[in-house]
């Protein structure tokens, strides 16, 4: 009984492996290709570089302005990071305590905003209308009206757990509402606003959907803008564009494997709340 | 304490910044898809249902729908299975654990856009990772040209998804076997439950709620695909990966803008009609087990 159960975990754990190593395979791929030559990384090919070509990472800071590229994604994600924790916590704080009509139809209206597809043209067109396409702002505010459904859905159903009496004992010492909100429930809701800011900065990060739309200006590009970008320009030399692709991928993923644990149970763990 | 008025004021700037960047476009979108808004066009003039007209008369809509349509439901059921299937063998107090859920996570992190470019690589008709080892293992007839045969194109599409949302899935899953008692698995195996019975009738109903969260948001982010699709074949070969906002895309950079705006109505209708009654019916489940 005991020896069967061992070899049965052995199996799984062969079968384990294998698959991790499937997953693991597109990733060394693009970082060995992205160390060779023009003619051989067209290849594709899983064996080390016959000559190491560490020329491709300076080729890419020389042909893409990646750090303007990197300047914008971190400008972008921080400031919807912002708006949104700030604005969906403020929303969420009274959305749960007024519990009345006005407030529990607001609710089910962002809720509604986790489920239908954005409206790309129209939005455009309102950018231009507002006079404020192609701006930083433009797109951050798109992000934050993405994003903020999401948050407050989240948000809202941590704030059930803060008990009233707190607010009470708070309002009766004669604390305003802002000083109550600033003091008291923003420190409680911050496990839930660590959540919120990793799905944030995941999806900002590694979006293309909303800067392809709403940025024409190439200098306010995000870097996987420009990694769209490059490869149109120079898909003749998959080296160097493996190598761009392997500094985009490499901030995202030396943070996901110091921080790992935080990262998947804050991406997941908004999805179990509901 | 009923009577504290917690002000209004607060839910304001959330409020102000959802209805004007969400709602209007969508609302104003209303508008748009019923006139001839286009590139070439000074103004924008109502032109009825000419928009809708010519939308079901083009084959390439049926396509895009179908698509859309395929693509998530073939995405929906593996990464659950797949997902569950991973989960229940991680589940088995492996001591890699946390090891191999760290590694199936990986490509969630990862911007689609890029994932979309690496497989185009692996697929490559003759350096691809995939003909590559077909071929050394005898299987030479199976190699393809993955995402140029129109036969196996949204198949390649599917599975490159797959690669990348399955771990998503598998960890949701893994949550919720966490919180079932390990005594009451264990119980049941002494009464003599196999492990299939065991898991139809115990652990499955338990995981209602994590198949409720993966369910929906797999059907709901799998319409919406669209960076993947437009990298790997952009719609092609031909139109026959077509998805709604590939289709939409091309039919924004023609310049025709009301049309493209229709289209994504019937994308917006279609994800109403489906989410809101999935999303409904998972939930009564849940209620009853």
């Amino acid at each position: 009984m005991q020896t069967q159960r061992r070899g049965r975990l052995i199996v799984l754990e062969v079968v384990a492996f294998a698959l991790a190593i499937l997953i693991l395979i597109p990733f060394f791929m693009i970082l060995i290709n992205s160390f060779k030559d023009i003619r051989e990384s067209a290849l594709f090919g899983l064996g080390l570089p016959s000559v190491w070509k560490f020329s491709n990472y300076k080729d890419v800071f020389e042909q893409a302005n990646i750090l303007r590229g990197f300047k914008n994604s971190v400008m972008i994600s921080a400031s919807v990071v912002v708006c949104v924790n700030l604005f969906a916590s403020m929303a969420a704080f009274v959305i749960q305590r007024r519990d009345d009509k006005f407030m529990r139809d607001t609710f089910y209206m962002f809720i509604v905003g986790l489920i239908v597809p954005v409206s790309i043209v129209p939005t455009i067109k309102l950018m231009s209308d507002l006079h404020i396409k192609g701006t930083y702002f433009s797109l951050v505010m798109y992000y934050t009206a993405v994003l903020l459904p999401f948050a407050i859905f989240m948000l809202v159903g941590f704030m059930k757990s803060i008990p009233r009496e707190l607010d009470e004992a708070a309002l009766l010492e004669g604390s305003s509402y802002f000083r109550l909100y600033f003091q008291m429930i923003l420190p409680l809701l911050m496990t839930v606003l660590v959540t919120v800011t990793i799905v944030v900065l995941v999806s900002v990060w590694n979006d293309f959907f909303g800067p392809f739309y709403l940025m024409t200006d190439s200098t306010k590009w995000t870097l996987v803008l420009q990694v769209f970008n490059f490869v149109t320009l120079y898909s003749t030399n998959w080296g160097v564009v493996f190598a761009f692709m392997v500094m985009v991928v490499a901030p995202v993923l030396i943070i996901y494997l110091f921080l790992q644990r935080f990262i998947i149970d804050g991406l997941t763990a908004g999805s179990l709340k509901g | 304490m009923k009577g504290r008025k917690y002000p209004l004021y607060f839910a304001f700037p959330a409020l102000a910044v959802f209805l004007l960047f969400f709602i209007t476009p969508t609302v104003i979108g209303f508008y748009y898809s019923f006139t001839d808004w286009n590139i070439n066009a000074d103004t924008i003039s109502f032109n009825g249902l000419d928009n809708y007209r010519a939308l079901f008369q083009e084959p390439r809509l049926l396509t895009a729908f179908k698509n859309t349509l395929i693509f998530a439901a073939a995405v929906t059921v593996f990464q659950n299975v797949l997902g569950l299937g991973l989960a229940l063998i991680l589940n088995e107090a492996l001591k890699a654990k946390n090891f191999l859920r760290m590694i199936f996570f990986m490509p969630y992190v990862i911007s689609p856009i890029v994932i979309g470019y690496i497989f185009r690589a692996i697929y490559h008709p003759s350096n691809g990772i995939i003909n590559h080892v077909l071929n050394s293992v005898g299987l030479g007839f199976m190699a393809q040209d993955w995402l140029n045969n129109p036969k196996f194109a949204l198949f390649s599409i599917i599975m490159t998804d797959l690669w990348r949302v399955t771990g998503f899935s598998m960890v949701v899953y893994l949550a919720g076997l966490q919180f079932i008692s390990k005594d009451l698995i264990e119980s049941s195996s002494i009464d003599g439950a196999h492990y299939w019975q065991r898991f139809r009738f115990i652990v499955f109903p338990l995981l209602a709620a994590s198949l409720t969260v993966n369910v929906l948001l797999a059907m709901i982010n799998s319409m919406k695909i669209f960076e993947m699709v437009m990298v790997l074949t952009d719609g092609g070969p031909g139109y026959t990966t077509e998805v709604f906002f590939t289709y939409i895309r091309n039919m924004f950079s023609t310049g025709q803008f009301g049309y493209a705006t229709a289209v994504n109505l019937m994308l917006f209708v279609l994800v109403t009609l489906i989410g809101v009654p999935v999303l409904m019916g998972l939930k009564k489940r849940e209620m009853e087990y």
